[in-house]
């Protein structure tokens, strides 16, 4: 299937059956992924694997808006045209959705992101690949407290085509490659053990810095080390960028997908046009950074993606909210390119581009410098509740702030805060942001966070 | 039974020829190859939003060789493809083993020739869609209609049949005709500017009987009820307490906090807090922890199916079997794939399990559970002058390193001077595992003992489990809450 006129030949035939059988819409999703991936457990090379992912799904949906959808890795004829029917018959069955206005329109004009295809990734051999995962292992052998390291080093090739019968015909091919580290040290003297962990992500092979990935999980791992129980104290919590992703942005991603928020399972419902933090938070969902890992020049369903406001100084924008075609036409605005599909087996859902949280004019070293007792998060296994905005979880990764200086990580300690009252008491916004993934952020000061310690 | 006509390429010359690439080239080679079908049911609030149906067939290929694994996952299933993979796999495995620093070997195991079928009475594959649908939209109609006050349903069917066979390099054939589904409810309920919402699911191995079973036809009810109830829950207080964990927490407790620290793999790379505790005391005394994913258990609980988290035999052809992992409050076993087995000169317990074809085997629990005792659950709460009842969980995670958990509960209720007051939502309780372990004070009797299933998640792979218990107590949990 890298021929391309195979592959609209393909999508061709199927579109044909369906018009034929009675489908007012028909869409058609062809996706390859061409992978490698090296394992690396007792910080020693495992396994080596390479693969090749190849399907297509079709998405069918009649006059009154029920839809059918059926998927395939087998793509020989017949198989593609059992598919095609069995979708048909499944659209059959289903409800009426007056709610669904239409696909995607053929589009004229796709804005171009450059810097999501790399042939240094498409080429990669596993033997080129070993060497990120060497580095990985050589630092950790010479490190004195590192005891074990976990982590891989992964590489994909990808293509999609998307096709409907709305005349819309688009491809892209995209390359990514990973890199994660997952460290445990331990403390000779008081045996004490903990774990550290630091992953990165980027479209081209040249922004992968392994050394760097493993020092910063051995420095997030003895961070953690002899960790101590404290009181129950009413302080301010520095978010370090993972914390926001994993705090603020996360639970963000949630609470404006449009779906979420039709259906009223958002804490953020009836809060578009209020101001829900400071003048100077800011935060944008934006698809057309070069070179990052959540750009891309059209969704999940063809439609050209975008740079989107959310918050605006401090304000949740009417306009704030990720859609797809579907929640865009019950809503009557138009998509904002959301369309979310990691692959031919799921129909389109709602997801983040890039979401970035816009950096701000304190340095990260002055806003801990300030805080006279407090607490640094770095991660929490918990998620908030989206519906509710409510949080109370354990905080995992995390050290006790006293006249400016990091100290002892924090042991069974807990925390609780709305994510309102979390936005609403945002104090302080870093110039220094850190990109991971499809998030960008930087440190951020919440104030008045009720902490609860263990220490009787 | 007769096999798949898409699982007939395996024949004699074939294998034979597999088996002449691999000779003096590696030690150990399997193949799974899978033909995948399944129907996905999604309505919300009475419409249906996804009505879905599949057809896969995928193929991994694993090669072996003195402490080196290759993996090759392939595209397109014929007989000069599968030899490509075959070449790669072996190509990455000896590159692996050129790198490694563990050398060893996989011990031999005897050949497992056998045809396994579920033994379903309604099969899925026979089942109109539309008796599918007809069962989603009953769901939805019941939890919609049980108040004013909830305002939006999702009721989600899934099934999958699955014609499995695996191959490997001790000569083991198994064929296996599958058939799983699961069904769950959510349900968001809300007065003024509050929103609460509860979920369940009913799952199992088997046919569309599943659906008959009464827990499956009282899930959009219990869901209902549920959301409607938290409506006027109140937010806990936090502190430290005697905590009263139903079978849901407990089963949870067992698999996230104790389960993964006895997978083997976890324990060679040192995350695990129980390494050097074969043999100790992990526990009070009363304590029996057991995993038993073997095929006949459903009857136990007097359902017509096999439990979710049941298998005839693991990813690399083990038969399941019963493994006891802490006796009389002593840690007996860890749970072993062929690799960690090899490697601990032991023989494997059959937990060597991938979520398909086209991903590895890691050590998987199957269904974990803590044996019953002697207490009742009136007399424990009788008992209890001042703590928290706390019934079925959201979510629960650990740090193997250290073993701190966190269980997030649904429904909690103030327990005082022995008796059950008030409730409470999103309590949740946290502590370090070895220590819980031993300050259990209570652990309730075999009219107690329940199990819950789920998938559990692990390296990117998520796998069908159960897990369960009785009642038990437990004294100076740490309680956290919003307040």
């Amino acid at each position: 299937m890298q021929n391309k006129s195979d592959v609209s030949n393909l999508a061709l035939f199927a579109l044909n059956i369906a018009e034929k059988l009675t489908a007012k819409f028909a869409e058609i999703y062809f996706y390859l992924s061409d992978y490698l991936n090296i394992d690396i457990e007792e910080n020693s090379i495992k396994n080596n694997e390479i693969g090749s992912d190849l399907g297509v799904g079709i998405r069918v949906i009649n006059q009154k808006g029920s839809l059918g959808f059926a998927y395939t890795n087998r793509l020989e004829r017949k198989y593609i045209e059992k598919m095609v029917k069995t979708a048909i018959s499944l659209m059959k069955t289903g409800t009426e959705d007056p709610d669904f206005k239409d696909l995607p329109p053929k589009y004229e004009v796709y804005k171009t992101v450059n810097g999501l295809y790399d042939k240094d990734i498409k080429y990669l051999s596993i033997e080129d690949s070993i060497l990120y995962a060497e580095d990985l292992i050589n630092i950790c052998d010479k490190d004195d407290m590192a005891i074990s390291q976990s982590g891989n080093f992964s590489s994909s090739y990808n293509k999609t085509f998307i096709f409907n019968s709305n005349g819309l015909s688009i491809d892209s091919k995209t390359t990514i490659s990973s890199i994660s580290s997952h460290v445990i040290v331990k403390d000779e003297i008081t045996n004490d053990t903990s774990f550290g962990f630091e992953s990165q992500i980027e479209r081209n092979l040249n922004g992968i810095n392994s050394k760097n990935v493993v020092k910063t999980a051995l420095k997030n791992a003895k961070r953690n080390l002899n960790r101590k129980k404290i009181n129950s104290i009413k302080a301010p919590l520095i978010l370090t960028p993972k914390g926001v992703i994993s705090f603020i942005l996360r639970p963000l991603a949630s609470a404006i997908n449009a779906e979420t928020f039709q259906y009223k399972r958002s804490f953020l419902v009836d809060r578009r046009g209020e101001y829900l933090g400071p003048e100077f938070l800011n935060i944008e969902d934006n698809a057309l950074i070069e070179g990052a890992v959540g750009s891309a020049t059209f969704d999940g369903e063809g439609v050209p993606c975008k740079n989107k406001r959310v918050i605006d100084k401090g304000k949740f924008l009417k306009s704030g909210l990720l859609h797809n075609s579907y929640t865009a036409g019950k809503e009557g605005v138009e998509s904002s390119g959301n369309a979310a599909r990691d692959s031919y087996s799921s129909l389109p859902g709602i997801g983040i581009k890039n979401l970035i949280l816009q950096s701000g004019k304190s340095s990260k070293d002055e806003i801990i410098q300030n805080v006279k007792e407090g607490i640094l998060l770095d991660y929490t296994g918990d998620r908030p509740n989206i519906s509710t905005g409510d949080f109370s979880g354990l905080i995992l990764q995390g050290n006790l702030i006293r006249n400016g200086e990091i100290l002892d990580a924090l042991n069974e300690t807990m925390f609780g805060i709305n994510l309102l009252d979390l936005f609403r008491n945002i104090e302080e916004i870093s110039k220094e942001t850190k990109v991971y993934g499809p998030f960008q952020a930087p440190f951020v000061k919440i104030a008045d966070v009720q902490i609860i310690g263990s220490a009787s | 039974m007769e096999i798949a006509d898409e699982l007939k390429i395996y024949d004699d010359n074939l294998v034979k020829e597999l088996s002449n690439l691999a000779r003096d080239n590696i030690e150990y080679w399997d193949i799974r190859t899978t033909l995948n079908n399944g129907t996905v049911l999604s309505f919300t609030n009475q419409r249906s939003k996804e009505i879905s149906s599949y057809e896969t067939l995928e193929c991994g290929i694993r090669a072996f060789i003195n402490g080196g694994w290759g993996f090759c996952v392939l595209k397109k299933i014929d007989k000069n493809n599968i030899i490509d993979g075959f070449l790669k796999a072996i190509k990455l495995a000896r590159k692996s083993q050129s790198l490694c620093k563990f050398q060893f070997n996989i011990n031999e195991s005897d050949p497992l020739n056998k045809k396994f079928k579920i033994k379903s009475v309604r099969n899925l594959e026979s089942i109109d869609i539309k008796d599918k649908i007809e069962i989603v939209k009953n769901h939805e109609d019941i939890s919609s209609k049980y108040s004013k006050e909830i305002k939006n349903t999702r009721t989600v069917y899934l099934d999958g049949y699955f014609k499995n066979l695996f191959l490997n390099s001790f000569g083991s054939q198994v064929y296996q005709d599958l058939e799983v589904l699961r069904l769950f409810s959510a349900v968001y309920a809300q007065r003024k500017g509050l929103i609460q919402n509860a979920m369940n699911s009913v799952g199992g191995v088997g046919g569309f009987e599943i659906m008959e079973t009464e827990a499956a036809q009282n899930i959009s009810l219990k869901s209902a009820k549920q959301a409607i109830m938290l409506l006027d829950a109140k937010s806990p207080v936090g502190g430290k307490f005697n905590v009263i964990m139903d079978p849901k927490l407990t089963g949870t407790f067992i698999h996230e906090a104790f389960g993964h620290a006895c997978e083997a793999d976890i324990v060679l790379n040192k995350e695990s807090i129980l390494e050097d505790k074969i043999g100790k005391t992990v526990a009070i005394e009363e304590v029996n922890v057991i995993d038993d994913p073997t095929i006949g258990q459903g009857k136990k609980f007097n359902l017509p199916y096999e439990l979710y988290g049941s298998y005839n035999v693991d990813d690399e052809g083990i038969p399941s079997q019963k493994t006891v992992i802490i006796e009389d409050g002593i840690l007996r076993n860890f749970l072993h794939n062929i690799e960690t087995a090899s490697r601990m000169s032991i023989e494997p317990n059959g937990h060597g399990r991938a979520n398909s074809s086209v991903a590895i085997p890691q050590v998987r629990m199957g269904f974990t559970y803590l044996e019953p005792k002697d207490w009742k659950l009136e007399e424990m709460i009788e008992d209890t002058k001042s703590g928290v009842l706390c019934e079925d969980f959201q979510y629960g995670y650990t740090d193997t390193t250290t073993g701190n958990f966190q269980f997030k509960c649904k429904f909690s209720y103030r327990i005082e001077n022995g008796e059950k007051k008030e409730l409470m939502r999103d309590v949740s309780l946290s502590g370090m595992t070895l220590e819980v372990l031993k300050r259990i004070t209570a652990i309730g009797d075999k009219s107690t003992f329940n199990y819950s299933d789920g998938i559990c998640g692990k390296g990117g792979q998520g796998v069908r489990v159960c897990d369960g218990g009785p009642f038990i107590r437990i004294e100076d949990i740490t309680v956290g809450g919003l307040n």
